[in-house]
């Protein structure tokens, strides 16, 4: 992952640099002309000053730029503080080193500095080499630190892509979720109506078709009117009445404002499969589910109560649960909400709060 | 040929229905009753003693495993179940069958046939009823459950039964899972011919020792074909000896 990223960076990042770069060193190469001729009494001609600017400017330039070429290159950027401030400082002392004896060196050729002693030259360079090192200093640390804030917002990026997708693949594991267990005894039991009932019989398998194809579909939407998943539900559970006869019964508490309300598909579904499943089915006398849909606050609730206790059971089983309330989020925001708990003893309810504003 | 009487035992009283409707292509099957949980169903099956049961897995209250491991002595077991391939890898050995709902005709009558070749292997004495019911017989199978796993075992098949504080631990084979049974519960309805009390500790299966040596005190030492070695005090040596000897 980091090669590709440097593969894939240097155009914005380049343009940033020669921006930086040019207007740095120019902002400075005006200073340094502005503060000698018109602050400071100027020493010497005015178009001496440009001259010795414009060498200072254009080898500063030059220098770390080529210093830049080697951190890049040596990959500096990527070592620990430890490692990487040693090579910084060699880097920074050879750079003001470069730039001063071709500094000196052009001074000299260009006869500005008189045939002078060789202690002088060595006096010049030093002085050279602290000018340029109170520039260069600077330009290394903006540099540096410029590159240590990228590349950390750059890995916060990648966790969050890498974690938008885990949520992704996750939403797609719940939606096909769909009980094999169901679809089997469903199928079990329109066997044994098609001698007894062939009405209800035909009557089932249509219901069986609905819930197939919505949980098949459910995997291309995010969302789906309350109204459509409710139908799917009531699909569900006069399938399931079938199994159970007279030990589910159901009831439902729709405000019919709420029917156009967004809710992830499959998601009632699994809530009331769940109902079924450790609540309904473990009765020796069966119970009673009861879906209650309304308006509280701004949010749409929920409710799915079902006759059973928690005894701890969904909390392990609970992959569809864990993951509701991580899918709700995911699609309304924060302030959507999903709990489960028992009321009263040998009641418990599934409750879901969609903030009615959507997003 | 006679009859197998066989009970059904399904909280789904469709699914009920067309078990029944399916056997009635097999003469030799009679349901005899019809339960609807577990309860329902030892209770049915303690005081029609069937030769077979077909069982559901997922009932309400207890589930079919844990019906079986409440009864004394486990009938032929023809497990039944939607979709539980998870439920029955809990079985080691000679779980009997299962069919999986809606059950393919084929399958059933392979099932059946597979129950009547074991039938035929070893005719139960005294069919249907034997002499003393509450004596469990060599050829009695008891079902063991120890956590996730179970088991169907003759008893035949039992070398060794170890107290362990409240339970019994049961030899068979390379397992030994645990009971809660007392070794005197089990000692009473053990068939004395085969199971024998060696101390406080150990009751033995008479046809599974190896090796029979002579101990400290004038006592024994048994051991079993799966290498268990067990001391027989030297009360019980006296009674031993006395079995042993024309």
């Amino acid at each position: 992952m980091g090669f590709k990223k440097q593969c894939v960076m240097p155009k914005n990042v380049n343009r940033y640099y020669w921006l930086c770069q040019i207007s740095g060193w120019g902002i400075l190469g005006l200073s340094i002309v502005v503060i000698n001729t018109r602050v400071l009494k100027p020493k010497l001609t005015t178009d001496l000053i440009y001259l010795y600017t414009a060498i200072l400017v254009v080898l500063g330039f030059v220098t770390t730029h080529l210093f830049r070429e080697v951190i890049r290159r040596s990959g500096w950027l990527k070592l620990p503080v430890e490692k990487a401030l040693p090579k910084f400082l060699i880097g920074i002392f050879l750079t003001c080193l470069g730039a001063s004896v071709i500094r000196i060196a052009i001074l000299g050729f260009l006869s500005m500095v008189h045939a002078r002693e060789t202690p002088k030259i060595f006096a010049d360079l030093l002085a050279s080499i602290s000018e340029y090192a109170i520039i260069v200093i600077p330009w290394t640390v903006i540099y540096y630190f410029y590159h240590y804030i990228e590349n950390s917002r750059k890995q916060q990026l990648d966790t969050l892509k890498l974690e938008a997708l885990v949520k992704e693949l996750e939403l797609k594991t719940i939606k096909a979720h769909i009980n094999p267990h169901f679809i089997f005894n469903a199928l079990n039991s329109i066997r044994a109506l098609i001698d007894e009932n062939p009405t209800r019989a035909r009557r089932a398998v249509t219901e069986l078709s609905n819930i197939l194809r919505s949980s098949m579909q459910a995997e291309k939407l995010e969302t789906v009117t309350f109204e459509k998943e409710l139908n799917i539900v009531k699909d569900y559970l006069a399938l399931e009445y079938i199994r159970f006869e007279e030990r589910l019964q159901v009831e439902y508490e729709i405000d019919e404002d709420t029917l156009d309300q967004p809710i992830p598909p499959m998601m009632l579904q699994t809530l009331v499969e769940n109902a079924i499943k450790h609540g309904i089915s473990r009765q020796v006398d069966g119970g009673k589910v009861k879906i209650v849909s309304d308006f509280r606050d701004d949010y749409h609730e929920l409710l799915i109560v079902n006759t059973g206790g928690l005894n701890g059971n969904r909390g392990v089983d609970g992959f569809g649960l864990a993951s509701t309330k991580n899918r709700l989020q995911i699609l309304f925001g924060q302030k959507a909400n999903f709990d489960i708990r028992e009321v009263d003893g040998n009641t418990v309810q599934a409750r879901v709060l969609i903030p009615v504003d959507g997003k | 040929m006679y009859m197998i009487r066989a009970i059904i035992i399904d909280d789904e009283r469709l699914a009920r229905n067309e078990l029944k409707k399916l056997l009635l292509d097999f003469p030799e099957i009679e349901v005899i009753a019809e339960a609807a949980n577990a309860a329902e169903g030892v209770e049915k099956i303690d005081s029609l003693n069937p030769d077979l049961i077909f069982l559901d897995i997922q009932m309400p209250g207890k589930t079919g495993f844990d019906m079986l491991s409440e009864l004394e002595r486990a009938p032929n077991v023809i497990f039944t179940t939607a979709y539980d391939e998870y439920a029955l890898k809990a079985f080691e050995v000679n779980a009997l069958d299962y069919l999986l709902k809606p059950v393919e005709p084929k399958r059933l009558a392979d099932a059946l046939q597979k129950l009547q070749l074991e039938e035929d292997k070893e005719p139960i004495s005294d069919h249907p009823i034997s002499i003393n019911r509450s004596i469990l017989n060599e050829h009695d199978q008891v079902f063991v459950k120890d956590g996730e796993r179970c088991w169907f075992v003759k008893l035949s098949d039992i070398r060794l039964f170890e107290s362990v504080g409240n339970y019994a631990k049961v030899y068979f084979g390379p397992n030994k899972p645990l009971i809660l049974k007392s070794l005197n519960a089990l000692e009473e309805r053990l068939d004395e011919k085969v199971f024998f009390r060696a101390n406080r500790k150990h009751i033995v299966n008479l046809r599974l020792i190896e090796k029979i040596e002579p101990y400290f005190n004038g006592g024994l030492l048994l051991e079993m074909k799966g290498g268990e070695k067990i001391e027989v005090s030297r009360r019980q040596t006296v009674k031993f000896k006395e079995m042993m000897s024309l």
